[in-house]
């Protein structure tokens, strides 16, 4: 993980700001507006509302900006310029215009305009709810939800390229139905006072919010069950690699936000609901409003995982980089993973026989990993054999040869590779790799 | 919350091991990575394991001296990119390919191929 490539930090702040933006939305229509028709406090109503419009438009703005400055890193990234060229260069163009990143990211400027527009009278307060609070809503899932085409979700062939982005989508949108409104909704706690009037806006606001929140709760765990299938692939992907290591505190994160919202549903909502004692009630309301808090702690430390999480090789491919099928049928092949480095061993023919060896060494990013020397040893199947060790030659493409290996029989082979990688690092890499029977 | 790895887990045994694949790798190669040929090929095929962005993708081929002997463009569709050859003496060829995956990363290899007998 490189935590100095900005990439990182412009996709934090532009998921950060997108959740906010759209969780605003989907707060008014879904839990303020009916909150405050139930309560009466004009006030705490209309304070409410400008400090809303005031963050929502904040946010909007901050996620246009940031999604600019993700498309210049994403054009300089890929045509190997520095940022500051992209658009002299014409690149950025070419990557608005000509693919896919570029056209899901016209299209979510257009829903940000768009977005924009039902801000006025969404936030304005006017009650011409239904129709703006449908297209507002509509807008803001949208924006939020295809970002899903920005990330490796998109990568997909098949049925896959339908079900992962599909999954991604309907993901970014329950995660702002609860992170986007957590903040919104401590601003609505924080700023209903003691009175009758005012609890019953916490009231219906707190009891509305605990079922969108039990919808989100359950679509994510659907659709990141997906999504860990898709990235993560294995048992020992999910547990042995950077991006599965990182997957799974996320998940530890989230169960963490599941059992302070399981709290907050089956103890301080129906205190704070039921009972007849105002300063219980107002105890159940300062409850849940620090548990609103930790819990957007919580999910601002998920948004970062998620950030570092795009820029990261998913863990699925960890052990698929090699491509089996495109290699001669008679090669014998072994992919040697640890996390210091990975080496791609070819043996061809991989049968009884003379034959020569292929070392590719790589490190955890999947870029070539640069070696001083190389030594290849092969240990014979059969008990007390010593290994054979050669030193390798490197080839003009970066990978490592050693011609004349003798396979004197067929069966499991143990494969060892040693690289000098500096003055005191070397990396010593271990297994077994199959050699066939000659088949006449 | 030891539960939650637990839980995961189980899931992923449950799902058993996926074909997931992220960032475009090569998948498949005519011809062959590392093959030699008998009769020389009249083009290079290459298939990715995710679908390539065309602008920002290509392939040349070079035979032992560095000269260039694929020809023009490459076509790119999908998951595959192919490159027209020119006539091809008996020697070896690299064949260097450039890919930027739909979900904006770039990858990049190379490999050799040898035509006629050796």
């Amino acid at each position: 993980v490189t935590l100095t490539d900005p990439i990182i930090y412009v996709r934090a702040v532009h998921f950060g700001a997108t959740l906010m933006a759209a969780g605003i939305v989907f707060f008014i229509v879904f839990v303020g507006a009916p909150s405050f028709r139930a309560g009466d406090d004009k006030h705490a109503c209309s304070a409410l509302r400008r400090q809303l419009s005031l963050i929502a438009l904040l946010s909007l703005t901050v996620t246009v900006i940031s999604g600019a400055a993700w498309l210049v890193l994403t054009a300089a990234s890929i045509s190997d310029q520095p940022p500051t060229q992209v658009f002299s260069g014409g690149v950025a163009w070419t990557v608005l215009s000509q693919t896919s990143f570029g056209w899901d990211w016209m299209v979510r400027l257009l829903l940000a305009c768009l977005l924009a527009v039902t801000f006025v009278p969404l936030l304005s307060g006017r009650d011409t709810m239904l129709l703006t609070g449908t297209a507002a809503v509509m807008l803001a899932a949208t924006l939020a939800g295809t970002l899903a085409w920005a990330g490796h979700a998109a990568g997909g062939l098949g049925a896959e390229g339908i079900i992962h982005p599909a999954a991604d989508f309907l993901h970014l949108i329950a995660a702002v139905a609860w992170v986007g409104t957590l903040i919104p909704l401590a601003l609505l706690l924080g700023a209903v006072g003691g009175n009758a009037g005012s609890l019953a806006i916490a009231r219906t606001a707190t009891l509305r919010f605990s079922t969108l929140g039990l919808v989100s709760v359950t679509t994510l765990l659907v659709t990141g069950s997906i999504n860990t299938w898709y990235l993560a692939g294995s048992v020992p992907a999910l547990v042995g690699t950077p991006y599965g290591q990182l997957l799974l505190a996320k998940v530890a994160l989230f169960f963490g936000m599941v059992a302070i919202a399981a709290l907050n549903r089956l103890r301080f909502t129906p205190r704070l609901v039921h009972s007849a004692s105002k300063t219980e009630a107002r105890n159940a309301l300062r409850q849940l409003r620090r548990n609103a808090a930790i819990e957007m702690l919580a999910g601002a430390a998920i948004i970062c995982i998620v950030a570092v999480l795009g820029t990261e090789p998913p863990a699925s491919h960890a052990h698929q980089h090699a491509s089996y099928e495109a290699l001669p049928p008679d090669a014998a092949f072994i992919h040697i993973h640890s996390e210091q480095g990975m080496a791609d061993v070819t043996i061809t023919p991989g049968h009884p026989g003379m034959a020569r060896a292929t070392i590719r060494l790589w490190n955890e990013n999947f870029e070539p990993l640069v070696a001083r020397e190389v030594t290849f040893a092969l240990t014979v199947p059969a008990a007390g054999s010593t290994p054979v060790k050669r030193f390798a030659s490197q080839d003009s493409d970066g990978a490592w040869k050693v011609d004349g290996v003798e396979l004197s029989q067929p069966g499991n082979w143990m494969v060892t590779v040693g690289a000098v990688l500096g003055p005191s690092t070397r990396l010593v890499l271990e297994a077994p790799i199959v050699i066939e029977p000659s088949d006449q | 919350m030891r539960t939650f790895p637990t839980i995961v887990a189980l899931f992923a045994i449950a799902v058993g091991a996926s074909t997931a694949r992220a960032h475009a790798f090569l998948e498949n190669a005519d011809p062959l990575v590392g093959s030699t040929v008998s009769a020389a090929p009249r083009e290079v095929s290459l298939t990715f394991t995710q679908n390539l962005e065309p602008a920002f993708s290509s392939v040349t081929v070079t035979d032992a001296n560095g000269a260039q002997v694929s020809q023009g463009k490459a076509q790119i569709g999908g998951n595959t990119m192919r490159v027209r050859l020119k006539a091809l003496a008996p020697g070896s060829y690299k064949v260097h390919w450039h890919a930027l995956s739909v979900d904006t990363h770039t990858t990049e290899g190379n490999f050799t191929f040898h035509v006629g007998g050796r």
